[in-house]
């Protein structure tokens, strides 16, 4: 497999920089930010118009038969523009879940739909900070799903989501219905509201049992693909920073000359270029490596979100400080991608857990 | 055409590492365990002719100069894969790097024909007379003055920081014919030979106490016009043109040439914090993590970049990506070995950098400013592909003589 992109990935990357940046519009993703419940509409038709829920589901289940390589491609031009709905990552992730976990029955009836875009998946794992916990407080009985998870990201607005809950004290996965009656959804005000996150009770759900086996391990091979298509969302955010920064520092001058010509300002964008150069190859060895199924797998998904968060966080915040006091207004477009870097970052859980998990895979070996 | 190419690579690398295994041990890793300095030369001496003698020196020079006729691909992927057995052939990299690819391409041909094959063997080593005290960086504002005389030039001045030059036979030197004319347009490329008359060697031994670095004195040395490479008022460029070659024909090692992270995890496990393996906590972990997913993040970066040039596509920033990375994080990584390391930490101050950290922290500051400083590794990221403006200069476009 190469790491070169070949001629087809090149035009997928190409046709969704245009989209993606046609669809770009600061004054309205803003307009979001004070609106919770509410996203991008525009941009999610567009994403279906496109066939990009379809890309990594296999033709047999009407997707586009690629896979994690070609959705990182997206992912990266959608986080360029601080996509205004999370829906592309969100169903990318309960598609993977149901192709890992789930039998012909599911795969048959959900994927098509996911492909097509007429349903929203997302997951529901985490129970605070943890995002594989080992006490869960949601439990799994007689095919029923009780308990509340957190801020689930796309969770004002996905159909249907797979649920990690405890089995007879044994992490399980279950599929459920967002509209069943027993769902309770409270919509978040966040300060990035267009990322849908809403807080979900369950009450007797009804759920189709994934497996019966130990889910954690499958939870996490899970949360690898969605680490690493979320830090290509991220490293294309922050690409985005830097240009902007970089673009400003050409043609704003200060003391009789453009503020690009101070190092401590032109070393700063050097800096964002070379976090964000590293990003992009951690997360694309990690798609090579979760493709080919390698061992190296989780050690390399880690370091991609690693990776992804420092290089937006770096990139957000001191894309602000070149741009000076205008950077901080409301304004400013920089905020948005302040406000998404941060998101990002507190989604899947911490960079810590996430550090842990790096070492965690070199101690097994590497 | 590529995949063509990729290919023959490939094969190349496989007989390449077959070759190296069968006859890189011996001179290799042990073999090499309280050597002096004078027997280590003379085994890596023995290491470059045997590798001359397969074709596995002066790869990418042409075949009637003694190379091997083939790409600097070839080159990489045999500097990659010699790489990583720890060979004494440290002395060579300059010699072989910058002043004899300059040579064919720049002198008459039967001086070439004359030097090269020796140094491909190792019978001799040239060194570069580049930097000094007062132009590293900047290294348009060297000093150093070529005067002309008849049919020789007359060079006075002093070099700084010259790699090998205690063992060097030849050298190659940037000097300043003219400093009536802006810094850059004033230089012109020669070679000289080390022992001619007016030419001191003075090792600079450096913070690790090695000295491997040197001043070198040129007390109106006098060299024939012949021995000029490039136009006079070329030598900017023409240094250029080296560093352009060498980039791309070194191996490049993510650890920026310290221990690996493996020695850096083994380390951590034996060594304990308050009773448990350090391995166990959390800021330990944080800095695994840290160099991990940099060195990981180099190799792609390295891998790609080969691809795209054996796709023919131009070589973009890797190089200046990878050493500032590559020496920041071995800094790093050097000093929370030592932490960790406590009493036993102490010693060790004799050993190799890449087999010891404290070899590997006391000369990582040079590692951060020899080839490129890490500021001037943000400028180049900067400028040349980012596009940003060039610093202020006061100096440009100034006559060197009237620049402060």
């Amino acid at each position: 497999m190469s790491i070169l992109h070949s001629d087809e990935q090149r035009l997928i990357g190409e046709s969704a920089r245009r989209v993606c940046s046609q669809m770009y519009s600061g004054q309205d993703l803003k307009a979001l930010l004070e609106s919770p419940g509410r996203y991008d509409d525009g941009f999610w038709r567009a994403c279906r118009e496109m066939g990009w829920p379809a890309l990594a589901i296999p033709a047999e289940y009407g997707g586009l038969g690629l896979g994690l390589l070609e959705f990182i491609i997206v992912a990266e031009e959608a986080g360029r523009a601080v996509a205004g709905a999370p829906f592309l990552l969100t169903s990318y992730a309960a598609a993977e879940a149901i192709l890992l976990a789930g039998d012909e029955a599911l795969k048959s009836e959900l994927l098509p739909a996911l492909a097509s875009g007429d349903k929203i998946g997302t997951l529901a794992f985490a129970e605070g900070t943890d995002p594989v916990p080992k006490d869960l407080t949601a439990t799994l009985a007689d095919g029923r799903i009780s308990g509340v998870k957190q801020a689930v990201v796309g969770g004002a607005h996905a159909d249907i989501a797979v649920v990690l809950a405890s089995r007879d004290g044994v992490p399980a996965l279950g599929l459920v219905d967002l509209h069943d009656p027993t769902v309770t959804r409270d919509i978040l005000h966040t300060y990035d509201n267009s990322r849908g996150f809403a807080h979900i009770a369950f009450d007797g759900t009804p759920a189709r049992v994934l497996t019966a086996l130990d889910a954690a391990d499958l939870a996490w091979s899970v949360l690898n693909r969605v680490a690493i298509g979320l830090a290509a969302e991220q490293a294309g955010g922050a690409d985005a920073c830097m240009e902007l920064a970089r673009d400003y520092a050409k043609t704003r001058h200060a003391f009789g000359q453009p503020i690009g010509k101070f190092q401590a300002v032109k070393h700063k964008i050097a800096e964002m270029y070379v976090a964000n150069q590293i990003a992009k190859a951690n997360c694309l060895e990690a798609a090579i490596a979760i493709t080919e199924g390698s061992t190296r797998a989780d050690g390399l998904a880690a370091a991609a979100r690693v990776s992804a968060i420092k290089a937006y966080d770096f990139a957000s915040r001191e894309g602000i400080q070149v741009f000076g006091g205008i950077g901080a207004t409301w304004a400013s477009d920089m905020h948005l991608h302040l406000r998404r870097a941060r998101s990002c970052a507190a989604m899947l859980g911490p960079r810590f857990v996430w550090e842990d998990r790096v070492v965690a895979a070199l101690e097994s070996g590497w | 055409m590529s995949s063509d190419l990729f290919h023959e690579l490939e094969q190349y690398r496989e007989r390449a590492r077959i070759w190296l295994k069968q006859h890189a041990p011996r001179f290799a890793g042990e073999a090499r365990y309280n050597l002096t300095d004078a027997s280590d030369l003379e085994l890596g001496r023995r290491w470059m002719a045997l590798k001359h003698a397969h074709g596995y020196s002066g790869i990418s020079l042409p075949k009637h100069f003694g190379g091997a006729g083939l790409s600097q691909l070839h080159q990489a992927v045999f500097a990659q894969e010699e790489m990583s057995f720890n060979l004494p052939t440290l002395y060579f990299a300059i010699s072989l790097g910058q002043p004899i690819p300059i040579l064919t391409l720049y002198a008459p041909e039967e001086v070439s024909r004359r030097f090269v094959p020796p140094a491909l063997r190792g019978e001799h080593i040239w060194a570069q007379l580049f930097s000094e005290p007062s132009a590293g960086s900047d290294l348009g504002g060297l000093r150093t003055k070529a005067v002309r005389d008849g049919d020789n030039w007359i060079l006075s001045g002093q070099k700084l920081w010259t790699s090998w030059a205690q063992y060097a036979d030849y050298a190659v030197i940037l000097a300043r014919h003219d400093a009536s004319v802006p810094k850059h347009k004033g230089l012109t490329y020669f070679w000289l030979d080390m022992r001619a008359p007016g030419v001191t060697v003075r090792p600079v031994r450096l913070a690790d106490g090695t000295h491997d670095v040197n001043e070198v004195f040129l007390d109106g040395v006098c060299i024939p016009d012949s021995q000029r490479l490039g136009g006079i008022g070329d030598g900017f460029a023409v240094a250029m043109h080296t560093m352009v070659i060498e980039r791309y024909a070194a191996g490049a090692d993510e650890t920026g040439y310290g221990p690996s992270l493996q020695q850096f995890m083994a380390l951590a496990h034996n060594a304990r914090l308050a009773g448990d393996p350090s391995l166990a906590d959390g800021r330990v972990r944080e800095s695994i993590a840290e160099a991990y997913r940099l060195q990981q993040a180099l190799v792609t970066m390295r891998s790609k970049a080969f691809l795209a040039l054996v796709r023919g596509e131009e070589p973009g920033a890797e190089g200046s990506i990878h050493k500032l990375v590559s020496a920041r994080a071995r800094q790093k990584l050097s000093e929370l070995a030592l932490d960790l390391e406590g009493p036993v930490g102490y010693c060790g101050v004799h050993a190799k950098p890449k087999e010891n950290w404290v070899a590997s922290w006391l000369a990582a500051p040079t590692a951060r400013i020899a080839g490129g400083t890490d500021e001037i590794l943000l400028n180049i990221i900067a400028e040349k592909i980012l596009g940003l403006p060039q610093d202020y200069r006061p100096d440009k476009g100034l006559r060197f003589d009237q620049i402060s």
